[in-house]
């Protein structure tokens, strides 16, 4: 589980009549990951695949335009696995094209239903704002034999500049009102000459005239009502235009979902498109596929290829090894715990896996920072409870809570209270030094399987020396065992030790000397660097231990906690007693809780990924094949 | 920003600043031959044989098109939001370019094809929306861009294409809202930048308003009205005031006469607005330069550095061009005149 799935580099030389065949046997077996290098041969240049995409994704976004106004429900299931040929995809494309010529005209009605409407509401709130004014509004309406007016709305970005604009045609711009972004204006100036001048400034501000209703000399409440009358109107336009629209849909039903299940067949070959390369009638693909899936990857194409082709496996080139893709581990348990390494990054091919040994310190941290029954029932209950929110991590909360009940029987801790649980162990205030010596050994275990595992990797891609000399490497472990052994010493029997000091200042000369045969700079800088980085490997391996003791730390902390909030809850009647001792639990849950999760989310990443996990590997995404869900 | 931060970039700057070709440096620039010039700048792709010219041209400016926009995202990374935010809205220029290619495609309904060989291929934070390239229409087009952080400057393209449909208004309204934006973002730094973004971007500004209100007037016979709505104000020497003022002016003459100092005094002798663009490019450049050495904003002076490189980018895409197409000496030089002007040549060539 903890070695990456080994990977094979293939090479499918095909005509390019049989490309689309080839793509859908690919997409087939699942198992087909494309690289997408340019191929070393110069002659193949064409990128045979290029047209097909550009057709394939302009068919796809005229079906997304068209199913938004005329809905087809659900995924058409594919149950005979077909071939899509170049003129198959451009004649649905074209009749795709031809089809939203026609649907776009409805999506234009709707959109002038929706202006007249917002205009109605404009004219609404304008004539609200007139309605105190003692003048004729009539008059506003065009032009009189001098005047010339336009009402309406203006962006109101463009306010300024147009109020300038239009004293230079001898206009005046009236603001009286701001609604959202936009600004209701009176613009009035001459007639004559000046006309077209403030007409073009209008159009170039995105001007929008407010027809002003006929009969304003009526009462308010009629016009009111005339208005109310129009948007009920252009409701029932809307309400009429959906219905015809979806009775003029309906026949098309059947077609589009056809459209949508052939446009699902050809998306393989547009997947493939930027590892596609041609020369003449020749097609080149690559990719990577699981060793063990390279025989039935063969089986298939030979089923389905009706013309020759030559499929050429090799093993991955040292240098290829970052290009390799990863396949990821495959366990419901596990995946709420890959997604937080993933966060880090994915595992490059030929490195451990971090995934396992990541949940079970997690949880073994958290359980011991956390360790109550009674919280940790909550938690897992919770995560429980959210399972249909977070399908995915869900898990995550359930273990962690369950940890977290686990070292609370170890505790004998139920919601703070230590009293009602006998302790299966021991309370961690009851030997706090204990505490601290568990998490400091705990610690060092942590650091040597880090640095173990870095070891691992580097031999597994073949770097002996990185594994010997580079830092977190054989000689820095051998470095760290030694520093802990003189520490050992120093603390119970008062002496470093002559064999453990030379031990510790052998790997730090030895690890000096290798830095400063690798290091090109001039040689006063050289020193310093080396002197810096040698007194830096103590000073953090020192301070890397020493951070585990905050494992111990924070269950001493937790039981801390609690009798903080019970002295408080002491000092109150029963009822706030009850009240303090409630918003004290959902004060440590939540507070607590999330730091207690950061600070075990850093130590994993710091102390642990740092030393032994690269994450610079990419995931291994193979070509698929869309079935559908719901039947057509 | 932290004080560090500001130093640290104030550092890059003055590094990166040493890449700036020097006034005197562009005579003999204008004067290599394409092996030379491919040489000292690193432009392998002019010499790419077997290329059409018209491909060598394309991979050129997309090459140099991609050193400034990596540079700008090299300056970026200290910046705090609000300055990053300012220097992207000037880097937008690359997106409008793009998105003015687009609109030029879908008006002449050119061929997918060449609408995207004629692209920019720029990074994702300052990418257009790829269904942009699927739109069916201009209207399609411009809607779709109001889902985005372009939303601004398509509701005001869209709003004026509706009424106008005409491409000119389309495009003025797209290059007037990316200036205003611009200013909009400037006006709320503080005083430690304040000054220093005025100067700078007022530069630019005085330059473009000049060129479009002579261009507006005496070239498109815009009323005044109208040539002055599509202006953007500057915070320097065109201010409000001045432009309603010069764009009622009926000639030229007028206008220069009209014109505060230095701009007067600059533009003096200019008989055509072919004559008065060297001379403000010129005069915009000097200012560029004096905030790169000058001033005490960070932020300023990353951005005059990278509109000086983009001159400077866009010379050597010049004299390249030049170089490809066989144009004589003479015709390159005028062209260096419209991007970096400087003042000893142009008068030079004026006598």
């Amino acid at each position: 589980m903890l070695r990456s799935v080994p990977m094979k580099h293939v090479r499918l030389l095909v005509l390019t009549e049989n490309l689309p065949q080839a793509s859908l046997a690919l997409a087939e077996t699942e198992s087909f990951h494309p690289d997408t290098r340019a191929p070393e041969e110069i002659r193949l240049d064409a990128m045979p695949g290029r047209d097909y995409r550009e057709i394939f994704n302009q068919a796809q976004s005229r079906l997304a335009k068209i199913t938004r106004l005329i809905p087809v429900d659900g995924e058409p299931r594919i149950d005979e696995v077909r071939v899509v040929e170049f003129a198959e995809l451009g004649a649905l494309n074209d009749w795709l094209g031809e089809l939203w010529g026609e649907v776009s005209s409805y999506e234009e009605d709707f959109r002038r239903l929706d202006d007249s409407e917002r205009l109605t509401k404009e004219q609404q709130a304008s004539l609200a704002n007139f309605a105190h004014l003692n003048i004729d509004l009539g008059l506003l309406r065009g032009k009189t034999r001098f005047l010339n007016f336009h009402v309406g709305l203006v962006p109101r970005e463009n306010l300024r500049q147009l109020e300038d604009a239009a004293r230079l045609a001898d206009y005046l711009l009236h603001v009286y009102m701001h609604e959202g972004e936009n600004a209701h204006v009176v613009v009035v100036g001459p007639t004559g000459d000046q006309e077209a001048q403030i007409a073009s400034v209008l159009a170039a501000a995105g001007f929008q005239n407010l027809p002003i209703p006929q009969g304003l000399d009526r009462e308010p409440e009629a016009l009111y009502r005339d208005l109310a009358e129009q948007r009920l109107s252009i409701e029932e336009q809307r309400q009429s235009l959906q219905e015809t629209l979806e009775r003029w849909g309906q026949p098309f039903h059947e077609r589009l979902l056809n459209a949508r299940k052939t446009l699902m067949l050809a998306e393989p070959l547009v997947a493939l498109d930027p590892s596609l390369h041609s020369a003449g009638h020749l097609a080149h693909l690559v990719g990577w596929v699981p060793a063990r899936a390279v025989a039935a990857l063969d089986q298939r194409l030979r089923e389905s290829l009706n013309l020759p082709f030559d499929l050429l496996v090799r093993d991955p080139r040292p240098d290829e090894r970052r290009l390799v893709p990863t396949v990821p581990v495959k366990s419901r348990w596990l995946t709420p715990f890959a997604m937080l390494v993933h966060q880090y990054g994915i595992p490059s091919y030929g490195e451990v896996d971090p995934t396992p040994l990541f949940a079970v310190t997690f949880l073994l941290m958290f359980g011991m920072m956390f360790g109550d029954l009674g919280h940790g029932g909550v938690i897992a209950l919770a995560a429980w409870l959210a399972r249909d929110k977070l399908p995915k991590f869900y898990l995550f909360g359930v273990f962690a809570g369950i940890s977290s009940m686990g070292f609370g029987l170890l505790f004998g801790s139920l919601f703070g209270y230590e009293e009602i649980l006998p302790a299966l162990w021991m309370s961690p205030l009851h030997d706090p030094i204990l505490m601290l010596k568990v998490a400091l050994g705990w610690g060092i275990a942590f650091i040597v399987i880090a640095c173990l595992l870095g070891i691992y990797n580097r031999l597994a891609i073949g770097d002996r020396v990185g594994a010997v000399f580079e830092r977190h490497g054989l000689v820095n472990l051998l470095f760290y065992l030694a520093f802990l052994w003189g520490g050992y010493g120093l603390a119970t029997s008062g002496g470093f030790g002559a064999l453990p000091a030379a031990l510790a200042v052998g790997s730090l000369l030895a690890l000096a000397a290798f830095q400063w045969r690798h290091l090109s700079a001039p040689t006063g800088e050289k020193i310093l660097v080396v002197v810096i980085e040698t007194l830096d490997t103590v000073i953090v391996y020192l301070s890397n231990t020493l951070s585990f003791l905050r494992v111990a730390a924070f269950s001493l902390n937790h039981v801390a906690l609690a009798l903080a909030v019970f002295t408080l809850a002491d000092m109150m009647g029963a009822f706030g007693h009850l009240v303090t001792i409630l918003l004290g639990n959902v004060f440590i849950l939540v507070l607590e809780g999330g730091i207690v999760m950061i600070q075990v989310m850093r130590l994993q990443y710091y102390e642990g990924f740092s030393r032994y996990f690269s994450g610079d590997g990419h995931q291994f995404l193979p070509l698929r094949l869309r079935r559908g869900s719901a039947s057509s | 920003m932290s004080s560090a931060d500001q130093a640290y970039l104030n550092t890059r700057v003055s590094m990166m600043s040493l890449r700036l070709l020097a006034p005197e440096a562009i005579g003999p620039i204008a004067r290599m031959p394409l092996p030379a010039l491919a040489e000292r700048f690193g432009l392998g792709a002019l010499l790419d044989e077997p290329s059409s010219i018209t491909t060598r041209r394309r991979v050129l400016e997309q090459g140099l098109t991609q050193v400034l926009l990596a540079e700008m995202q090299l300056l970026m990374r200290p910046m705090s939001a609000a300055h990053r935010q300012l220097v992207l809205a000037w880097g937008r220029k690359f997106a409008l370019y793009n998105l003015k290619t687009l609109l030029r495609g879908k008006l002449y309904a050119l061929d997918q094809k060449e609408i995207r060989e004629h692209l920019f291929d720029l990074p994702d934070f300052m990418r257009l929306p790829s269904e942009l390239f699927r739109a069916e229409n201009v209207l399609e087009l411009l809607r779709q861009l109001e889902a985005g952080p372009y939303r601004q400057i398509a509701r005001q393209a869209r709003e004026v294409y509706e009424q106008q449909r005409e491409p000119f208004a389309l495009e003025a309204a797209v290059d007037q809202r990316y200036y205003a934006e611009i200013v909009h973002q400037i006006m709320g730094f503080d005083v430690n930048h304040l000054d220093s973004l005025r100067r700078l971007l007022g530069a630019e500004l005085d330059r473009v308003a000049l060129l479009w209100l002579l261009r507006f007037r005496f070239s498109y016979h815009l009323s005044p009205s109208e040539t002055y709505y599509r202006l953007v104000p500057s915070m320097r020497l065109l201010t409000r005031e001045r432009l309603l003022n010069l764009v009622n002016l009926e000639s030229l003459r007028q206008v220069i006469d009209a014109l505060p100092e230095p701009l007067n005094a600059l533009l003096a002798k200019c008989e055509t607005i072919a004559e008065v663009q060297p001379h403000l490019v010129s005069h915009t450049q000097g200012e560029l330069r004096w905030i790169l050495h000058q001033s005490q904003s960070a932020v300023a002076r990353a951005l005059a550095y990278l509109m000086l490189r983009e001159s400077d980018l866009m010379l050597l895409f010049a004299v390249a061009q030049g170089r490809l197409l066989q144009f004589p000496e003479r015709t390159i030089e005028v062209a260096l005149d419209l991007i970096e002007a400087h003042p000893a040549r142009a008068d030079a060539r004026a006598a």
